[in-house]
């Protein structure tokens, strides 16, 4: 044999035993039943030597059953209101300055802020000065109008979207639904994906409704939650101190939940070590709260909230948990009452270039703002979005109208950049509403998944069984050299899927039966190439050589155009069509390798001398 | 030793392709008009599924058998004048699909009555409806805002059922807003369905529902999806053979595009996002046979030197015969499960390719290289009529 053939059989052996490898996960995935699959059973059952245990070829929703939703974002509402917002700050703003005006509405259909007076180019000047980076002025009867820039505008939508992903993305988290997907796409949608999820109406009710933010200031003070140290595990550490991971609950075994302590500054000066439960996630947290720290919180004085922490571990790796915070019940205030915020960079002395979150309220806001800053000084004020405590900065002086968050120093400025804009987020989702409604839905009851499986696999195992016989008795030995590369073939797309963590949906069921019909017509051409240059009177061996050469441009063109097909629809498609044109391109490209490498590999070793014999 | 071989279709075959090209494009052309006509609402339209038409779908499966008709009287007498109802598949399953054009409830004359309800207990400053959105009205109200139960009973007093009011942040800081959501097409059919055949126990195993703006806009990626291919493709020919092939190419991946559609419009089957996988995929499965008749004739171009471009074509036309009706018939074997035991969706997309497959072999015989011939004769008419006129002959300068 030339020395060429034992480097491609070794290829051909290396993939095949890959292949096999990497489908250890997906064995051992789809051997547990369809309730266990999502979750811990899964991870426990993998052995240690598989690969990637998370990459594992997926059922689509169509499948397993599970909600499909494609939300779309009202930002024109969203638009209104910042407008209408302007307007009573712009009132509030030309009061403060002194400039004649009769009034300030919104107008247009809500896009522009209308001002009436007899004073036109004063207020333009003043409202310029005020907001110019953002407004510019047309005219209007009876005054002056303003209109967002084109560029804010278009900025503002895009936050608005962003803002309305942050809020679902909370709630599907609080769910405990194992591997969501949400996405953003075009056209201000988000596409939401449940699998496993059964229960459509709850899902469109908790989804479409707007994010609640609200303020509560933190009952540091009071000592209720130190009783907790005797009936909670203190929580593991590293030896730098860190939080060991994961914590007692259901990854390690045991309770949920664990003790630490964090250093409060006290309002009458001073300092003091306050107990925080910590557990691995909310669904844990929650569940520790309910059996052991509910009991000794009067719920008239004192109400439990639970915040996630994300921070870098011994490995360097990010990691998150859930703690609890000791908060009053009252909510001072709603986020209703803020106009705006946003990330900005610190100006002033001490923090200068550190990343802030600045934020503006009404005016009948800042007046709450004022007297609940001036109470409760020194205290720290937690932003509650959606039931999370998204951060409880301490507050450091009277905030009426305009205030300012800073962050917590000792980390990289690009973490706190990306903190600010998210704290930034939030108090915008309280203070601006983007609602919204679904635009698409899908749902598939959890019964009907299981029997399209089998379905599927008897008529992809059908349709493998008739195009094996069809080769094998037509074309005898080459016919199952081509078998023995179409069993690979499915081995190796099955294979490409799992490491890709792809989803197989049953348009892609119905794709990678046709892609082994179509792996096969390679080989239907060499053979026929084949036997058209033995009736031409040429050897074995020769025939087989000119049967690879000669068509091997032709199998790669025909190849490719039904992989620019493949291409082209995976762009379009979502959701099953996408399983079909992602199922349809791996298997085009698995079948050149086994019909041009593979098959050639073994009808050489067979014709490898000159008088060689071959049925075909 | 004679080399021997069993062959499906026998070799040396001297079939005139060229020849018959007439008949075949009068044959096609006919095939692809009459879809095409078929294909307009005026005459008969394609069935088109929630995907691009917009509106419910519902598929329920009952605890025995029950009349589509009856199923289809409980769902009209909701108001629902459009409803469609069909078996899914198999008899013994007792499934069927429900489909109404509509995605919301509320017709415009009811959100008029509701918002006039509502005005008459709470001033309204402003209200917001969307068609596209469908049961859902925004209220923003003048004055104190009122209790949520409030707003319900005010807009059920209007006689419209109401699922929720939810409390919203309102357009300016520190105001509310209403949104009143009102029942829905699915939660009104399964209580309908659950209440009348309450002895055959439904089940509403899967609903889709997709707005009017959305289908339209699937309605036009799914037609340029297709475009982009077919243009991709013949591009892609024409850089690895010879622009001369292009035309060709185009016209016989119109030609299997439509034959394919062919199948949707007169079976009366649904046709949506997979219907549009089907043809994309069919527009890149045919040209591999184009595809093997080109090599053959530019291998054989080599070899005949003089020898005419349609005796060419119909020589290498027969010489791949065989294969590229073997491939076809490899690909179309691969289905023969999906069509055995598929359902549904999965049956169409299944049957759909086996139509594409066919009339991508057929076109590539009597349509894609057939087509190269004309198109060389036009040429070589234009050349010859330019070469009869009158020449000025030319002046040369000393």
């Amino acid at each position: 044999m030339e020395r060429s053939w034992y480097w491609r059989v070794a290829l051909i052996v290396a993939v095949a035993l890959l292949s096999l490898y990497q489908l250890v996960p997906s064995w051992f995935y789809f051997r547990l039943p369809p309730a266990e699959r999502n979750g811990d059973a899964y991870d426990k059952s993998v052995p240690r030597w598989a690969p990637n245990a998370a990459k594992h070829l997926n059922l689509g929703l169509d499948l397993q059953g599970g909600i499909h939703l494609a939300m779309g974002v009202d930002v024109d509402r969203a638009v209104k209101a910042k407008v209408a917002r302007r307007a009573d700050e712009i009132a509030d703003f030309l009061k403060n300055k002194n400039v004649p005006f009769a009034s300030v509405a919104p107008a247009d259909g809500g896009m522009r802020v209308a001002v009436k007076t007899d004073q036109p180019a004063q207020v333009k000047d003043a409202v310029l000065e005020g907001y110019g980076q953002e407004l510019y002025a047309s005219d209007a009867p009876g005054g002056i109008a303003f209109a967002f820039r084109e560029k804010v505008l278009g900025d503002f939508k895009t936050k608005a979207v962003e803002q309305a992903e942050k809020t679902i993305r909370n709630r599907v988290d609080k769910w405990g639904v194992s591997e969501p997907d949400i996405k953003r796409k075009a056209n201000n949608q988000i596409q939401i994906q449940l699998p496993g999820f059964k229960d459509p109406e709850k899902a469109k009710e908790l989804l479409g409704r707007t994010a609640q933010l609200e303020f509560k200031i933190a009952d540091d003070e009071n000592p209720v939650l130190d009783k907790l140290q005797g009936q909670f595990p203190p929580c593991p550490r590293n030896p730098d101190g860190t939080m060991k991971l994961p914590l007692p609950g259901s990854d390690a075994g045991g309770e949920p939940g664990c003790w630490t302590v964090e250093g409060i500054e006290l309002p009458a000066g001073g300092t003091r070590q306050a107990t925080v439960i910590v557990a691995n996630n909310r669904a844990e947290l929650e569940k520790a709260i309910q059996a052991k720290v509910a009991p000794l919180v009067d719920p008239a004085k004192n109400a439990i909230g639970i915040g996630e922490v994300t921070a870098t571990g011994e490995t360097g790796f990010k990691q998150t948990w859930y703690r609890t915070y000791l908060l009053r019940a009252k909510t001072e205030l709603t986020g209703d009452y803020i106009a705006d915020a946003r990330a900005a960079v610190d100006q002033s002395g001490a923090g200068q270039g550190k990343p802030i979150v600045i934020f503006t309220m009404s005016p009948e806001g800042a007046r709450l703002m004022e007297k609940l800053t001036t109470d409760n000084m020194h205290r720290r004020m937690a932003t509650v979005l959606d039931d999370k405590v998204e951060t409880a900065p301490y507050i450091q002086g009277r905030i009426s109208s305009n205030g300012q968050i800073t962050l917590g120093s000792g980390r990289n400025i690009q973490d706190m950049f990306s903190e600010a804009n998210d704290i930034a987020l939030v108090l915008k989702a309280g203070a601006l509403p983007a609602p919204v409604t679904i635009f698409e839905e899908r749902t598939v009851g959890a019964t009907l998944g299981p029997e399209l499986v089998r379905k599927g696999t008897v008529a992809a195992l059908i349709g493998l069984a008739a195009v094996l016989l069809f080769m094998v008795l037509y074309y005898r030995a080459s016919g199952f050299v081509a078998d023995v590369a179409l069993v690979l073939n499915g081995f190796l797309v099955l294979a490409i899927m799992s490491m890709i963590g792809s989803t197989l949906t049953l348009p892609g069921i119905a794709g990678f039966v046709l892609t082994l019909g179509m792996a096969v017509d390679a080989n239907v051409l060499i053979n026929e190439r084949i036997r058209e240059e033995l009736r031409g009177g040429r050897t074995v061996k020769q025939a087989v050589q000119q049967g690879y050469d000669k068509v091997f441009w032709t199998i790669v063109d025909s190849h490719v155009t039904t992989l620019v097909a493949g291409v082209v629809l995976m762009q379009y498609g979502s959701g099953p069509v996408r399983g079909f044109a992602v199922t349809l391109i791996i298997g085009l490209i698995a079948s050149l390798f086994t019909s041009i490498v593979v098959t050639r590999a073994i009808m050489e070793y067979f014709t490898r001398h000159e008088t060689a014999r071959l049925s075909v | 030793m004679q080399f021997k071989s069993f062959d499906l279709v026998p070799h040396g075959t001297k079939i005139d392709f060229v020849g018959k090209r007439h008949i075949a494009v009068v044959l096609s052309l006919i095939a692809n008009l009459a879809v095409i006509a078929w294909c307009f609402p005026a005459v008969h339209g394609l069935n088109l599924g929630v995907d691009f038409a917009g509106g419910t779908e519902m598929q329920v499966r009952f605890g025995k058998a029950v009349d589509p008709a009856t199923i289809r009287n409980a769902v009209e007498a909701l108001d629902f004048k459009d409803a469609a109802v069909q078996t899914y598949g198999p008899e013994s399953d007792h499934s069927y699909l429900i489909r109404v054009g509509r995605i919301a409830l509320m017709t415009e004359d009811q959100v008029k009555r509701v918002v006039d309800a509502v005005n008459g207990k709470f001033p309204v400053e402003s209200w917001n409806w969307n068609k596209d959105i469908g049961d859902k009205i925004d209220f923003q109200f003048k004055g104190a805002p009122p209790a949520t139960a409030a707003v319900q009973a005010a807009v059920e007093a209007a006689s419209v059922r109401v699922r929720e009011v939810r409390e919203e942040a309102g357009l300016t800081a520190g105001t509310k807003s209403y949104a009143v959501i009102t029942q829905g097409i699915q939660d009104k059919v399964e209580r309908e369905l659950s209440s009348r055949f309450a002895d055959a126990k439904p089940v509403v195993e899967r609903v889709e529902y997709v707005g009017p703006a959305v289908g339209r806009e699937l309605q036009i990626q799914g037609f340029k999806a297709i475009v982009y291919a077919m243009l991709l493709i013949v591009v892609y020919v024409g850089l690895r053979f010879d622009f001369r092939f292009s035309p060709g190419v185009i016209i016989a991946l119109i030609h299997d595009a439509i034959i394919t559609l062919g199948f949707f419009a007169f079976s009366g089957r649904e046709f949506n996002l997979t219907s549009i996988a089907v043809i994309l995929t069919v527009i890149g499965y045919s040209v591999n046979d184009t595809v093997v008749v080109y090599d053959r004739i530019r291998e054989n171009q080599g070899k005949y030197k003089g020898k005419s471009l349609a005796d060419l074509v119909n020589l290498s036309i027969n010489e791949v015969l065989g294969r590229t009706f073997l491939t076809s018939f490899a690909t179309a074997l691969s289905l023969v499960g999906l069509l055995a035991i598929g359902v549904g969706t999965i049956f169409d997309f299944a049957f759909a390719m086996l139509i594409g497959i066919i009339s991508g072999t057929y076109s590539t015989w009597f349509i894609a290289a057939p087509m190269t011939i004309w198109l060389e004769e036009r040429a070589v008419r234009r050349k010859a009529g330019a070469a009869s006129a009158p020449v000025q002959p030319a002046r040369v300068a000393k």
